[in-house]
């Protein structure tokens, strides 16, 4: 099947009207043949009749008048008409002379029914025959010979004559259709293209229209109007696919910004830190502070673009998750350890309150980055002297675990972007660089990956807690 | 000179402190968007390197406000944002100069420079007063073609007092352009600085290049 919708129809179109036209150039055919037949065999039945009227039966002779015998209809060598006349007892009583010696073939029907044939005389012309049976009117032969009146004979009569002319007008009329016929068809071909490119003109200027659009400027859609109703839907689901495009192409426009941002701020630290030390010969504690300092950098940015990396693979189903027996209240403590020392510097306290022997059925590997982020940021962002705590309680099908801190000071319109990419509430509370505001973001994503869900509010003004909803 | 510096990622904060402090500028540092704009509107800096992603106040707000106070210091901003639209705010709303992050040190530096050229209508960047010849992008000082060693300090203030050449700078002035806000020094130390730097510049055979306008201040240049 061809794809192409203007071959498509054409083709429909045009088979189409092959099909019609030689329904209807049969049905004409056909109809006018039976009506030539019919026209030609009722003219060689009334010169059958006139014949038939012309035979007298005188006692038991049969006679046909001299006189039609002599018309020129039987008489002329071209297209004559031929007839030829049988006693009951199949003597020839009569033939045309345009039959010279030859015999017609003998058929008839019923008495005074007649039956048609076709019929050659020579090879090669056609012509059609009828033949009947009759009783011939008897002669009047009053006062001359007063005889009992002989009993009618039944005669058969076979009249014939060549059918060029009708062959010749059908064979006509065969033409005509057939000329016509390919004629039609060709220009309905030539219009049906004509009418079909016009027709489909719409898609071609859609086509065009959309090859315009280019892929640096979403912000193209196609026009609307004045268009077709049958092609209007296309464009408008393609116009609402291109805004669904754009926005997720501004989306990742604004992250790979938001990622240039992030990760040029400390590059530009770095080598600031390095341009300065190397400006002149130093004493050996500031190079090893410069290096130390650099460090601290390169550890930030690859805890940041390992979150990134992270985060890309998630939203892009490239991490397989397995499912294993977690420990919880292990777990919490094994991820706490790193941020303990930053912790009890501050003076804040960490309560694990997670009941022992509380299992969950996860990926091990996912789950404690979410667990590490969301204790690196309560860590980072309690009060001098607060505390954070972790509980969970488990219901039919799930396991609800809260991570609480004092010291929020986030108003209700900033703890609802949380899990942004690269939000901070504040970033007077931490260095830039070092906390970039990926951390609640890959929470997020890696607990819906895991199936769970979260959810984040401030109790009382001061407690900040995220929940996490995850299926047992 | 003095420059104040409102940055907030510490180790870019600390670098160019140090940097600059060590290329001569009295060097004052903030990372609060607040702090920093009450620092700009309470002394008279030479050159303002501002961060825009700052807490408490963002840059371009902290340089508008400023702006509308009157403050017509030069400002140099510095920032990872690097889209045309980002260099036009940050110029349409009175920046002087614009630096995407991360910048080479060296570059940074001959901006500030060529901005403190702007503040006193130097285009040149050599000056030459008698025989004492300053080169303000190299930072050397020639006294008849020979080259003088001088300190950080002192090179700073010949600078100061050279692009002021001809005019009698006070005391505050130089302590204002030299100094930076914490700094422990006594006002008298002008005054020290003000002997080193004779004693380097000065020959007896010459009349002095340095001259005193009792309590007014100094002025470079030889006696009219």
């Amino acid at each position: 099947m061809t794809h192409s919708l203007r071959t498509r129809l054409l083709v429909g179109i045009v088979s189409g009207m092959i099909l019609l036209l030689t329904v209807f150039s049969i049905l004409i055919y056909t109809l006018t043949h039976r009506a030539l037949v019919n026209q030609f065999d009722a003219s060689l039945l009334s010169t059958a009749r006139m014949l038939a009227a012309s035979v007298e039966q005188d006692n038991e002779e049969v006679d046909l008048e001299s006189s039609v015998q002599e018309m020129p209809e039987f008489q002329k060598a071209e297209h004559p008409t031929y007839y030829q006349l049988w006693n009951d007892d199949s003597t020839v009583v009569a033939r045309s002379p345009s039959l010279g010696t030859n015999d017609l073939p003998r058929f008839e029907g019923s008495l005074n029914i007649p039956v048609f044939q076709a019929f050659n005389m020579n090879p090669g012309r056609p012509g059609r025959a009828v033949g009947f049976k009759f009783k011939p009117r008897m002669a009047d032969n009053e006062g001359t010979n007063r005889q009992p009146p002989a009993k009618a004979r039944e005669l058969t009569l076979v009249v014939a004559r060549d059918a060029d002319d009708l062959q010749d007008n059908l064979e006509f009329l065969r033409w005509l259709l057939l000329i016509a016929s390919s004629g039609t068809i060709t220009l309905s071909f030539l219009v049906a293209a004509f009418v079909v490119r016009q027709g489909l003109s719409p898609l071609n200027s859609l086509a065009t229209e959309i090859a315009a659009i280019k892929e640096n400027n979403l912000t193209a859609r196609v026009a609307t109007e004045p268009m077709p109703t049958e092609i209007l839907p296309i464009k408008e689901r393609l116009n609402d696919l291109l805004s669904r495009l754009e926005a997720s192409f501004n989306r990742e426009r604004r992250f790979t910004s938001d990622v240039a941002h992030e990760l040029r701020t400390p590059l530009a630290g770095m080598r600031s830190t390095i341009e300065v030390t190397l400006t002149q010969i130093r004493k050996l504690g500031e190079y090893q502070t410069a290096l130390s300092d650099c460090l601290a950098i390169a550890v930030s940015m690859q805890t940041m673009v390992n979150n990134l990396l992270t985060l890309a693979r998630i939203d892009s189903n490239q991490l397989t998750f397995r499912k294993d027996k977690i420990q919880l209240a292990e777990l919490v403590n094994s991820c706490w350890r790193p941020f303990s020392h930053k912790a009890n510097a501050r003076n804040i306290t960490f309560e694990n309150r997670l009941p022992a022997g509380l299992c969950l059925n996860s990926d091990p590997d996912s789950f404690s980055i979410a667990l590490s982020n969301l204790l690196d940021n309560a860590a980072e962002y309690t009060n001098q002297g607060g505390q954070i705590w972790i509980e969970a309680h488990q219901t039919n099908d799930h396991i609800e675990i809260a991570v609480a801190n004092t010291g929020c000071e986030l108003t209700d319109d900033q703890v609802s972007h949380v899990f942004d990419c690269f939000w901070r509430g504040d970033s007077s509370r931490t260095d830039t660089g070092t906390h970039c505001g990926l951390g609640l973001a890959l929470v997020q994503r890696i607990v819906q990956a895991l199936g769970g869900s979260t959810t984040v509010e401030v109790q009382h003004g001061r407690i900040f807690t995220i929940r996490l909803v995850m299926p047992i | 000179m003095r420059v104040l510096l409102v940055e907030d990622y510490r180790p870019l904060q600390e670098s160019l402190t140090k940097g600059l402090r060590e290329a001569g500028f009295a060097v004052d540092t903030t990372g609060d968007g607040k702090e920093g704009l009450w620092y700009a509107t309470s002394n008279d800096y030479d050159v303002i390197i501002l961060d825009l992603m700052l807490p408490g106040m963002d840059g371009l707000n902290l340089l508008s406000t400023m702006r509308a106070k009157g403050r017509q210091n030069h400002v140099l901003i510095l920032t990872a944002k690097d889209t045309v639209q980002d260099r036009i705010n940050g110029l349409n709303l009175g920046a002087d100069d614009y630096l995407v992050k991360p910048f080479a040190f060296e570059e940074l530096l001959a901006r500030v420079r060529a901005l403190l050229r702007r503040s006193y209508r130097e285009k040149n960047p050599q000056i030459k007063i008698g025989d004492l010849q300053i080169d303000l992008t190299t930072q050397r000082v020639w006294l008849d073609q020979q080259e003088l060693q001088l300190t950080s300090r002192e090179y700073a203030l010949l600078e100061y007092l050279g692009i002021r050449a001809g005019q009698t700078v006070s005391r505050t002035d130089i302590w204002e352009h030299l100094y930076e806000f914490d700094s422990s020094a006594s006002s008298n130390v002008v005054d020290v600085y003000i002997g080193y730097l004779r004693r380097k510049i000065e020959r007896p055979d010459k009349p002095p290049l340095i001259r005193t306008v009792r309590g007014r201040g100094y002025i470079l240049g030889a006696q009219p």
